[in-house]
């Protein structure tokens, strides 16, 4: 697990560092997917308008701290949570797990907010 | 003397196995009331109350954990450590149902129900409350929504001297 653990975040990294080489991420990329509405879906069903604001659950109505890293800062710490959250939100919002490129943009949009 | 000593000695230990005695029964009182599974806490309370073990059979838990892709038209999948481990506590935490919970599987005969509102218990429980408590009710929404109104939910405790229904006050059944 560990081992699988330390690939993954070597691979994120690497290929995180590549695109950033490449010139490629993007945080206003990233800003338009936040917003992009699949089906009635979006990030902002749960998360907020306001990156900068509580949000609150859809359906259960559980509130779910702000993600912009400048209001809380104890987001994006670990790697795994970041990695689970990605794969049920992005099935969810898009019928479909988000690639590393679109992971990449938003985690950059949502850090600097 | 030495029957003092005897008796000093034997003091100890009743004192000892007194002790002893309490602890134990302090352990059986803490496993049957506190359900809460760190694990099981993260996973399930970030979305939900983590709903105690105790309130659905094993056979509906298991039902519910085999189609997490598909969580009540959420995605709530997990590694499969980590379902595995969840798994193993609902049915370890289940088997420990005291008698406060054992009233909830009444009437349920062999069905598996897949939501605990759906238990017949519950609905009896809440047959009563006018909808506008309930759905009409913003701070509520929805009779899963637990501890909006049972304010010990996340301690597993839902006595009625714990009911407080936002926008009314308490409920006496």
């Amino acid at each position: 697990m560990k081992t699988g653990q330390t690939l993954l975040t070597l691979c994120l990294a690497g290929t995180i560092f590549i695109s950033i080489s490449a010139g490629q991420i993007n945080a206003d990329r990233g800003k338009q997917l936040w917003y992009a509405k699949t089906d009635g879906r979006s990030c902002t069903s749960c998360h907020g308008d306001n990156p900068a604001n509580s949000g609150k659950h859809v359906k259960t109505r559980k509130n779910i701290k702000p993600m912009a890293l400048s209001i809380n800062p104890e987001r994006y710490q670990d790697d795994k949570k970041i990695e689970k959250w990605f794969f049920r939100n992005c099935k969810w919002t898009f019928g479909r797990e988000c690639n590393v490129q679109e992971k990449a943009d938003i985690l950059t949009w949502l850090s600097s907010q | 003397m030495s029957l003092n000593r005897s008796m000093v000695a034997g003091s100890i230990l009743m004192a000892g196995i007194l002790a002893f005695s309490l602890y134990g029964i302090g352990q059986i009182w803490a496993s049957s009331k506190n359900q809460t599974d760190p694990l099981y806490v993260e996973e399930c309370g970030s979305c939900h109350l983590a709903y105690p073990a105790q309130l659905l059979p094993p056979r509906s838990w298991q039902i519910i954990m085999s189609q997490l892709d598909d969580h009540f038209d959420e995605n709530a999948e997990l590694d499969t450590e980590s379902r595995q481990a969840i798994e193993a506590y609902l049915a370890e935490a289940n088997q420990s149902t005291n008698g406060s919970y054992r009233k909830l599987r009444r009437n349920l005969g062999k069905q598996t129900p897949l939501r605990i509102t759906e238990l017949p218990y519950f609905i009896h429980e809440h047959d009563e409350i006018p909808s506008r408590l309930i759905k009409a009710n913003d701070k509520v929404g929805s009779l899963s929504q637990c501890n909006a109104c049972h304010k010990s939910a996340e301690q597993g405790n839902f006595d009625e001297d714990n009911i407080f229904i936002p926008g009314f006050g308490r409920w006496d059944d």
